[in-house]
């Protein structure tokens, strides 16, 4: 008698991993095409135009990469931290300390965009390492969990940004309630209304996937982050790995809040964070800790957001498109599991 | 078994008269990806015997119980239990059908109680429970089955002897006719392992069975009516265990004759023990993790070309002091001389640069990164140099011809370096470590409890590297809880007790019983053998 039965592997293929991703994927939009079909939608119209307004036409493209930009700092944000053993669910509040840091600097330094735009760059990715420094530390030297601190200084960001939006930094023409003046140092274009930050965050990517990969640094940084007993039995310094790479990561973090002001929005917005922060977190679990991977998973992350912007249009609301984000962790998370298993045949009995 | 009246106790196999047997394996295989765990293997278990299932790491003992209590699916065979054909789908089928195990790790929840975790899962625990009412059924059980344990005690603050104890009292509440334990000794203190015999016989006595996975001979030949041997996989012999001895047990296990006395001797060409020692501790003293104090003003030296064991019962200072020799552990007080220098506040690194290798004793914990690939692991000791390294560069390919070549000298098989080192064997980890650190041990080897887990053939060939070490001029410092395997290797041999080092004596002229003395706390002065 042969019986198909499945077993659990203790590796799985990357193909197999890739496949199953990608079937978690169109399962949640097979429940969300479901879900949106029970509701009495057409279906078919919603498709078309969720497809033009992406992959169909070159805006869509642009906006693709616009919403890309910060997704994919972010994402390597946590990606990075990830490495080195920490949780920084914190890029949320990093992006807004960033964001707020380049303001201040747009708002009080004098001088030419050549002169300014460095020095915005420069402060974005220092508020994001002044936001990440005390759960730094305090995960360092006292054994607190970064995964609490990092998460409830997104708060204290969020509300920091929204505080000098509406109050000192507010637009004095009145024409806006929770923003900033437009501000005039703009990182150029790229594409189109594409910034220079897009290609900038991709190369960022590819260099930290180099440095990961193919320094002594970055392999101290892995068994650190892997076993920090190892590390010390290795001499490896894991505390110091720890501090920096957490930095890295707040001014990486940062530098996205950087980006999108003075490559996007142009003013400093209340909730210019956006969930950019939260959905990174999402991105380095697509990446599964891989730094290429992060390029990946910010492009379908986009897409996704991109589509949500679109069908508000046709009164599908922004929840329901966040439901379909959660729904696409939800299922990937099922068939990361799956991919450890295959299908065997069982060895024909003999006599 | 309607038809045969239930045998009398001592009604074994081993008086002759013929038992159906409770259980029986017919022709089991099991395949895993790469690796045939078992092929073909018949297995028979009679009431009132205790079985031993004898074989080297790998030869697929835990494989075949797991596929007998329902953990494991086999690919082929049959399970016949009484004479019917069964299939379990998992283990709670398997303990429903009477067949228990006591797994090598204990399945036991650390947060809760032993009385918690007795009732943990069981069909007959009250619906209505207190912590009143499960410690009483605790304590009942406990003293219905003569297993002394304290039912309201975490298991986490349970010495690993008491969680045994606790595992298996959880499998005998279940009623169970066949008990299965996985390496039960490795774990316990002689004393606490002539008690589980004890316990183990009076439960065959009843007319229950016992299979016994080991691979310590000693044991096998104490406790075991019966014995059957695997290799590879494959069933090799089922004997009467009165008649085996050690030396055939070995060669039945190994598949060849395995040379055991001593290893003492030097080679021809070996270089003559130094009299200046290289590494050197005076009056070291040294915290353990909780902050207490570990070692107390510890002496001892190791001098190149030799072997100094350090004995002692587990827990009285021992894996401090391997610490502090290889840089790993703080000192409290006192120096460490290293190669004429003075490392008392040195870390790992100028220990490591020196020439100090280390096995640790926990070596998935503290000597791998077990969700690491295996190349990451086993380079972590030459990363930084050339050809892995070059200035900042590190070369992922260079990186894995160095893991090919230690794993081939290791004799560890391994089909894909990317896995993670975790999916290893204990004893496939266990080699690679200790090749990985001879590789950098120009000078100091220490090694700590090195053959933990492995198997005749292996702790044969790892004693020999050893040897080869020695006789290349390198002190080996030998960290064993077997006495005899300590005197077979060590030229002298330091004794630990409570965190001191009660005497060191001259293992060609001592017996296991004075240093069995001094493990309890006796002192003995320094001998000429001595410092």
């Amino acid at each position: 008698m042969m019986v198909m039965r499945v077993q659990r592997m203790p590796s799985e293929s990357f193909a197999g991993g890739l496949a199953a991703r990608l079937v978690a994927i169109i399962l949640a939009l097979l429940v969300a095409a479901i879900a949106f079909a029970w509701t009495g939608a057409d279906l078919g119209k919603l498709g078309a135009h969720v497809l033009k307004s992406t992959f169909g036409s070159r805006f869509g493209l642009m906006d693709i990469c616009l919403i890309m930009t910060p997704l994919i700092l972010t994402g390597l944000a946590v990606t990075i931290a990830q490495k080195v053993g920490a949780w920084n669910i914190g890029a949320e509040g990093q992006f807004s300390a960033g964001a707020f840091a380049a303001t201040s600097v747009a708002l009080y330094v004098p001088g030419p965009a050549v002169l300014v735009l460095p020095l915005m760059v420069v402060a974005g990715a220092l508020g994001g390492v002044i936001w990440i420094l005390i759960p730094t530390l305090a995960r360092a030297y006292a054994d607190v969990s970064e995964l609490i601190t990092t998460l409830l200084l997104n708060f204290v960001g969020i509300l920091l940004v929204y505080y000098v939006a509406t109050g000192p930094w507010l637009d004095p023409s009145g024409l806006s309630f929770a923003s900033t003046a437009r501000l005039p140092p703009e990182i150029p274009l790229f594409w189109g209304d594409v910034h220079w930050g897009f290609p900038l965050a991709v190369l960022l990517t590819i260099l930290v996937a180099v440095v990961l990969n193919y320094t002594r640094w970055g392999y101290e940084v892995r068994i650190s982050g892997s076993n920090p007993s190892v590390a010390h039995y290795a001499a490896i310094p894991f505390r110091r790995h720890l501090i920096v790479v957490m930095i890295l990561s707040g001014a990486i973090a940062g530098l996205a809040g950087m980006f999108e002001l003075a490559g996007t929005t142009h003013r400093l917005q209340g909730g210019i964070s956006n969930n950019f922060g939260y959905v990174g977190i999402m991105v380095a679990v697509l990446a599964r800790g891989s730094a290429l991977g992060v390029l990946l998973g910010a492009a379908l992350m986009a897409v996704i957001l991109k589509s949500g912007i679109s069908l508000q249009t046709q009164g599908v609301s922004m929840s329901t498109v966040i439901a379909l984000t959660g729904l696409i962790l939800f299922f990937t998370a099922i068939a990361d599991e799956l991919s450890h298993y295959r299908v065997v045949r069982p060895m024909r009995t003999e006599n | 078994m309607m038809m045969h009246a239930m045998p009398e106790a001592g009604a074994t196999i081993a008086s002759g008269i013929p038992v159906e047997p409770v259980v029986r394996l017919k022709g089991i295989g099991k395949r895993f990806p790469g690796v045939i765990a078992n092929q073909d293997v018949d297995f028979d278990l009679v009431p009132g015997e205790i079985h031993a299932l004898l074989g080297e790491n790998g030869a697929g003992k835990s494989t075949l119980m797991n596929v007998l209590t329902g953990i494991y699916r086999p690919d082929s065979g049959e399970i016949l239990v009484d004479g019917q054909s069964k299939t379990f789908g998992s283990p709670v089928e398997a303990i429903a059908a009477g067949i228990g195990m006591v797994h090598q790790h204990f399945k036991l929840v650390k947060a809760f109680t032993v009385a918690e975790n007795i009732h943990l899962g069981w069909k007959e625990a009250p619906r209505r429970i207190s912590k009143q009412s499960l410690e009483a059924r605790t304590t009942e059980l406990a003293a219905s089955l003569k297993l002394a344990v304290k039912p309201d005690a975490r298991i986490s603050d349970l010495s690993t002897g008491e969680q045994q104890r606790v595992e298996i009292l959880r499998v005998l509440s279940r009623n169970p006719r066949v008990l299965i334990l996985d390496e039960p000794t490795a774990v316990l203190t002689p004393a606490e392992a002539g008690e589980l015999f004890r316990a183990l016989r009076q439960f065959v006595a009843l007319g229950n069975a016992v299979i016994f996975i080991s691979h310590k001979l000693d044991e096998v030949l104490e406790i075991s009516d019966r014995v059957t041997v695997l290799r590879g996989g494959r069933k090799v012999a089922t004997r009467m265990t009165s008649e085996c001895d050690k030396r055939m047990l070995a060669r039945l296990m190994v598949g060849q004759d395995v040379v055991l006395g001593n290893m003492r001797t030097r080679g021809p060409d070996a270089k003559p023990i130094s009299p200046n020692s290289v590494l050197s501790l005076l009056n070291v003293s040294a915290r353990d993790d909780a902050g207490d104090l570990a070692l107390k003003r510890v002496t001892i030296n190791v001098r190149p070309g030799e072997v100094l064991g350090i004995a002692g019962v587990a827990g009285n200072g021992q894996k401090e002091l391997s610490q502090v020799l290889t840089g790993t552990r703080r000192l409290a007080g006192g120096t460490i001389e290293v190669g004429g220098k003075d490392l008392s506040s040195a870390g790992p690194d100028a220990f490591a640069l020196f020439g100090v290798g280390h096995i640790p004793e926990d070596r998935l914990h503290s000597g791998l990164a077990p969700a690491l690939s295996i190349t990451d692991n086993v380079v972590i000791r030459e990363y930084g140099k050339a050809p892995l390294s070059r200035g900042w560069v590190y070369r992922p390919a260079a990186a894995a011809n160095l893991a090919r070549s230690i794993a081939e000298a290791a004799s560890v098989k391994i089909l894909d370096f990317g896995m993670p080192v975790r999916n290893l064997s204990g004893g496939n980890q266990q080699r690679l470590v200790a090749r990985r650190e001879m590789r950098i041990a120009s000078n100091v080897l220490v090694a700590a409890y090195p053959c933990r887990g492995l198997d005749v053939g292996a702790i044969t060939a790892m004693l020999r590297y050893f040897t080869e070490l020695r006789d290349a001029g390198v002190g080996i410092v030998f960290f064993s809880e077997d006495l005899e395997e300590l005197i077979k290797l060590s030229d002298r041999i330091a004794v630990m007790f409570h965190g001191e080092i009660m005497g060191v004596v001259d293992a060609a002229e001592v017996d296991i019983e004075a240093i069995g003395l001094m493990m309890g706390g006796q002192r003995r002065e320094p001998s000429a053998a001595g410092n």
